[in-house]
């Protein structure tokens, strides 16, 4: 159950940020959808559940991207590492505003790892300001809506969860 | 007998009273009272007659109306649809037009592609195709529209390709200035500009001039357009021009593609 969730929950994110957000201008500069949904794993689901899926994801969207191989790999493999270190240190539970940070500072992270990749390219001096203006612009508005989505696939999920074993319970008593 | 006399004398006395009264106008003090006693019931009665009459004829003519109101506005949703489906028609039509137009103009065979996704990171410029090795794509083949150069097939699937845009801070295209043949590199920015690299200070470079591709790269053929001039910036101990481009595709409204399956090494302008 929880792979088909996290299965159709990757499957809609992507293609809603690659088909339907570029598309929207106050939309088009929104931070990778799937930050968030890779901090919910680190905190919520097990190991052996989430990390092989966040691979699985990693790949995915490198073949999607123009940018080097392995860049949204390495980006979602240390996001998921350093969430699952920070639980370590901090109770995060249920606080909104820890979780915000969380995923604003994935997304600074993954920003980052993309400005490396193009200093290694070369990129120009000019190209500073359009990038502080896309890290801003994408780290505001992780803050605002980054505890949001998370709150949505915890409850998404759990609701998911009740509703499969309502139906498991009355096919038992009904066999 | 006494019964008949009185008889007559009580209609005798009904008529002369009946004519008194006839003739007075204003009513007397006990007709008042009753009126004042009995009208404002009166009054209310009617009135609440009239407000639930009303309420009731309105309460049909309520319902009727937003039966029929419903009707008008499943039929006004679906016209606005049909307006907004046939605009589309439309403007798909006038793209296609320029499409065929321009593939007219070109002896090469080239498939025309649709626009399916986008990149998902906001630092790389690639778009997705529905069309792949199925139908003779293979990576390396130049990717255009009626405007000019989009950019380059760089990963081929069965029935999909990525493209990598011009803008795309990978892309690098062998150019040359219109007016003065000056040739130079244009680079992506990951921008919605590129910049024109080693053009040498003594070419003549001014704003607004079209940068068409020189067809020394190998990927793209002679004499397409790419841009125009936007900025021409001088470092005084710099050999080159800083030169930047604005492309004349609008990447962000790109749809429809073709890509070329076979690029002739000879001048693209010179032929029909």
């Amino acid at each position: 159950m929880s792979y088909f969730f996290n299965i159709s929950v990757c499957l809609l994110l992507v293609i809603l940020q690659t088909t339907i957000m570029p598309y929207l201008p106050p939309l088009d500069k929104f931070y990778d959808l799937l930050i968030p949904f890779i901090v919910y794993l680190s905190l919520s689901r097990p190991v052996r559940e989430s990390l092989p899926f966040i691979l699985f994801l990693g790949f995915i969207m490198d073949n999607l991207s123009g940018g080097p191989f392995g860049l949204y790999l390495t980006t979602y493999f240390w996001l998921y590492v350093g969430v699952k270190g920070i639980t370590m240190f901090i109770q995060v539970g249920k606080r909104l505003l820890i979780i915000a940070l969380i995923v604003a500072g994935g997304v600074l992270f993954e920003n980052l790892i993309s400005l490396g990749a193009f200093a290694l390219l070369g990129s120009r001096q000019q190209f500073a300001g359009d990038a502080l203006e896309i890290v801003t612009i994408q780290v505001l508005w992780a803050i605002f809506t980054g505890s949001l989505f998370l709150l949505f696939f915890r409850n998404a999920q759990s609701r998911l969860g009740a509703g499969f074993k309502g139906i498991y319970a009355r096919t038992r008593e009904q066999g | 007998m006494v019964l008949i006399v009185g008889f007559v004398v009580l209609i005798a006395v009904n008529i002369i009273g009946l004519s008194v009264t006839s003739r007075r106008s204003a009513a007397f003090g006990i007709e008042r009272i009753a009126m004042s006693a009995i009208a404002p019931f009166q009054e209310l009665v009617t009135r609440s007659l009239r407000f639930t009459r009303d309420i009731w004829r309105h309460y049909f003519y309520l319902v009727t109306v937003a039966r029929e109101n419903h009707v008008l506005m499943h039929q006004l949703s679906q016209a606005v649809e049909n307006k907004n489906q046939w605009h589309e028609t439309d403007l798909a039509n006038t793209r296609l037009r320029d499409l065929i137009d321009f593939q007219r103009n070109i002896s090469e065979r080239v498939v025309a592609a649709e626009v399916i996704g986008k990149d998902p990171s906001a630092w790389f410029k690639t778009v997705i195709i529905d069309k792949g090795e199925a139908d003779g794509l293979t990576r390396g083949l130049p990717v255009v529209i009626s405007q000019g150069i989009v950019g380059q097939v760089i990963e081929v699937s069965n029935h999909y390709a990525k493209v990598m845009l011009i803008v795309d801070s990978n892309s690098a295209v062998d150019s040359l200035v219109q007016r003065t043949r000056a040739r130079g590199v244009i680079k992506g920015e990951a921008t919605a500009q590129c910049r024109l690299d080693y053009v040498l200070r003594k070419n003549d470079v001014r704003i607004g001039d079209t940068i068409v591709s020189s067809g020394l790269d190998g990927v793209y053929p002679k004499g397409l357009r790419i841009g125009y001039v936007s900025q021409v910036i001088e470092h005084d101990a710099d050999i080159f021009h800083e030169v930047i481009i604005t492309p004349f595709v609008d990447f962000e409204k790109l749809e429809e593609v073709l890509v070329v399956l076979e690029v002739q090494k000879h001048d693209w302008a010179s032929r029909k």
